[in-house]
């Protein structure tokens, strides 16, 4: 009795000393900064490179051939969405890359959060080589902070035998509803199914408008028993198979798909009404641990064989005029590839929005998912 | 002379009651690292609103948790419990006889191996499996070619709500098989004899005797199912459909989505942790703890 009251007072005693140990490291903790991405604290090797990029973006030929060229080693980690990579390399993982691939919205987003270094565009051969429209920019004035890599639209990939006429404009996807039933797939990204909509509603891709945005989301909801699911790639297989007929995807990967598969009667469509407009970027955090070989690695995707190659085997389209000039006449005139003009024309790119815009957005995609 | 070797002693004997704690000590070190002051940064979190990486902590107040209240956030809330209790339901009926198979009927030196390939599965990634039940579900997959060729029409299953529990009680069977498995192996078939000494029929026997002596076990095979399929994210994202939003996946969204409201997240995380501590208190009450502790 004697013993276990004298041991459980001490016991208490200790886990008050816990307590005020614990709230004593909670206390400074006030004030911290969420997620501050610090320099890695040792220069990484000069031969070795840590890139951070989508998963269609990079092979083995490509790091080989770049290490022949210039003695570097390569290794690349991959993501599938802007999101994953920012949280990924906010989390503390983003010292190791000097590299990454963050598309349009993203750059602006990271040079705001001055997590961009500013590009030194002597070091960087071949900037004249990219077209007009792409020497500028709008989310990165001048391309200060980033180099354009890649572009592309969102569209409609469809089985041509099942859908004869196919879908021609986003409102298409409604006037066929019947036939879709159960067998098309959206986008797994609320920006770009909401900013279809509203573009088929003649809004812009990017309203703000409370009254247009909850416009969009009730005209969802007529779509939705229609819709299988929301998912950014699990649609290839299933359209293959023919259990899906229609998905809404990115250009890289449609045209991907379709160059691949020949005979699968499959068809890229870009909305008539327009779509958004999307590019990705290489751009060198300022956490960089070897920024000399970012600047390599930039040069060799700049050159135009390279980029050449690239557009060829992995279906991207290049910004890079002096490389479009050099292809092979089909791929230069695909027009899902390369559209024209007057298609780019009625297109838009997706911008950020404010924290609250976005979170209105999110609720709506809250009861669309669960509703 | 003396003086050192005193105090060489005294160093080398502490009190009596510092010995555990010092034993303890790594442990507590590692438990107060991992668990107690990451949630608790967690629930720091959870009371700044709206907060983006980047961004300076400063609580400041509830509102995460009052939004948790909104309606929009009901059919999440109930969608999620809907999966986990189907789950365990599922893995429950399911699992019982296998357990009682194993344990009662397979000879002594066959039951390891019967219960390792009952384990198998789980050596595989969950993510590869969801992804095999797309093959096997998809409207022209293996199971609808196999229909097909009995004359039983088509089912349109995957992406609807029993491909999510079919998936997700394939992916915790192995659990409940496990912890169910450890209870009734202690049955006490002197008691099934007597049961039938007496004139119970078998089924009289069974319902009277043996569920009642494995009731522990069910209790915390169930609450283990139930906890884990609470937070499964894999499977109502890769077998759900257009109408799959969970608790797991709003929070996923909120970290690594779009929205990247980290107090949000953190408050629906705290949410989660709640309702989990709440059913691990319960199994800690009423339920089997060797079983529990088996797996």
């Amino acid at each position: 009795m004697d013993v276990s009251s004298a041991r459980s007072l001490t016991r208490r005693q200790i886990m008050q000393a816990c307590l005020a140990i614990g709230t004593g490291l909670m206390l400074p903790g006030c004030g911290w900064t969420l997620a501050e991405v610090r320099p890695a604290l040792s220069k990484g090797n000069k031969d070795e490179l840590s890139i951070y990029t989508w998963e269609s973006y990079i092979d083995p030929e490509l790091t080989e051939t770049f290490h022949t060229q210039t003695g570097i080693n390569v290794t690349a980690d991959i993501y599938d969405s802007n999101e994953t990579m920012l949280a990924t390399f906010q989390s503390g993982k983003g010292a190791i890359y000097s590299v990454i691939y963050p598309s349009d919205y993203k750059v602006a987003e990271m040079i705001e959060r001055k997590l961009l270094s500013v590009l030194d565009h002597s070091r960087i051969n071949g900037i004249d080589n990219l077209m007009p429209e792409f020497q500028d920019s709008v989310y990165d004035p001048g391309n200060q902070h980033s180099m354009p890599i890649s572009w592309g639209t969102t569209g409609l990939i469809y089985n041509t035998e099942a859908l004869n006429p196919g879908p021609e404009d986003w409102e298409d996807l409604w006037r066929m509803q019947a036939k879709l039933n159960r067998k098309m797939t959206l986008l797994a990204d609320f920006r770009e199914v909401m900013g279809a909509t509203l573009k088929s509603l003649g809004f812009s891709y990017n309203s703000t408008n409370p009254s247009e945005v909850r416009q969009a989301y009730q005209k969802l909801v007529q779509l939705k028993p229609a819709i299988t699911t929301f998912t950014t790639d699990a649609w290839r297989d299933r359209l293959l198979a023919g259990d899906l007929i229609l998905a809404m995807a990115y250009s890289a990967d449609a045209v991907r798909l379709i160059q691949e598969n020949p005979d699968a009667n499959l068809r890229y469509v870009i909305p008539a009404s327009g779509t958004s407009l999307w590019s990705d970027a290489m751009v060198i955090p300022v956490t960089s641990p070897n920024p000399d070989a970012a600047y390599e690695w930039i040069n060799f995707m700049m050159q135009p064989s390279v980029a050449v190659e690239v557009t060829r085997r992995l279906f991207f389209a290049t910004p890079n005029q002096a490389a479009y000039d050099q292809l092979p006449l089909p791929l230069r005139n695909n027009r899902s590839l390369f559209p024209p003009e007057a298609v780019i024309q009625a297109c838009e790119r997706i911008i950020p929005l404010e924290p609250k815009e976005t979170e209105m957005y999110e609720q709506y995609w809250t009861k669309l998912t669960s509703g | 002379m003396t003086l050192p070797i005193a105090t060489r002693t005294e160093a080398q004997a502490p009190p009596a009651w510092l010995q555990p704690v010092l034993m303890l000590a790594p442990a507590a070190v590692w438990l107060a690292l991992l668990l107690v002051i990451p949630t608790g940064l967690i629930f720091q979190l959870s009371l700044v609103p709206g907060i983006r990486p980047g961004q300076v902590v400063n609580p400041s107040g509830l509102d995460n948790y009052i939004r948790i209240l909104q309606p929009d956030y009901f059919p999440v809330l109930t969608r999620s419990l809907f999966f986990a209790l189907g789950t365990t339901i599922a893995c429950l009926i399911l699992g019982f006889p296998v357990a009682y198979w194993i344990a009662i009927k397979v000879p002594k030196r066959w039951q390891n191996l019967v219960l390792l390939s009952f384990v198998l599965p789980l050596w595989t990634s969950s993510l590869l499996r969801s992804y095999a039940w797309i093959t096997i579900l998809r409207p022209t997959g293996v199971l609808n070619t196999l229909l097909g060729k009995v004359g039983i029409p088509a089912l349109d299953i995957l992406n609807r709500e029993p491909a999510v529990l079919i998936g997700m009680t394939y992916s915790l069977l192995p659990y409940m098989v496990l912890i169910l498995y450890a209870s009734l192996e202690k049955l006490d078939r002197r008691l099934l004899e007597a049961a039938a000494d007496l004139g119970a029929t078998p089924r009289q026997a069974f319902w009277r005797v043996t569920v009642p002596q494995s009731l522990t076990g069910i209790a915390a095979g169930a609450l283990l199912v139930f906890i884990t399929s609470m937070g499964d994210f894999i499977n109502p994202e890769i077998l759900g459909g257009a109408s799959s939003m969970t608790v797991a996946r709003l929070i996923y969204n909120q970290f690594l989505g779009a929205t990247q409201n980290w107090g949000f997240g953190s408050a629906l995380s705290m949410v989660l942790i709640l309702v989990v501590s709440l059913a691990i208190a319960l199994l800690l009450k009423y339920g089997d703890r060797n079983a529990a502790g088996g797996v």
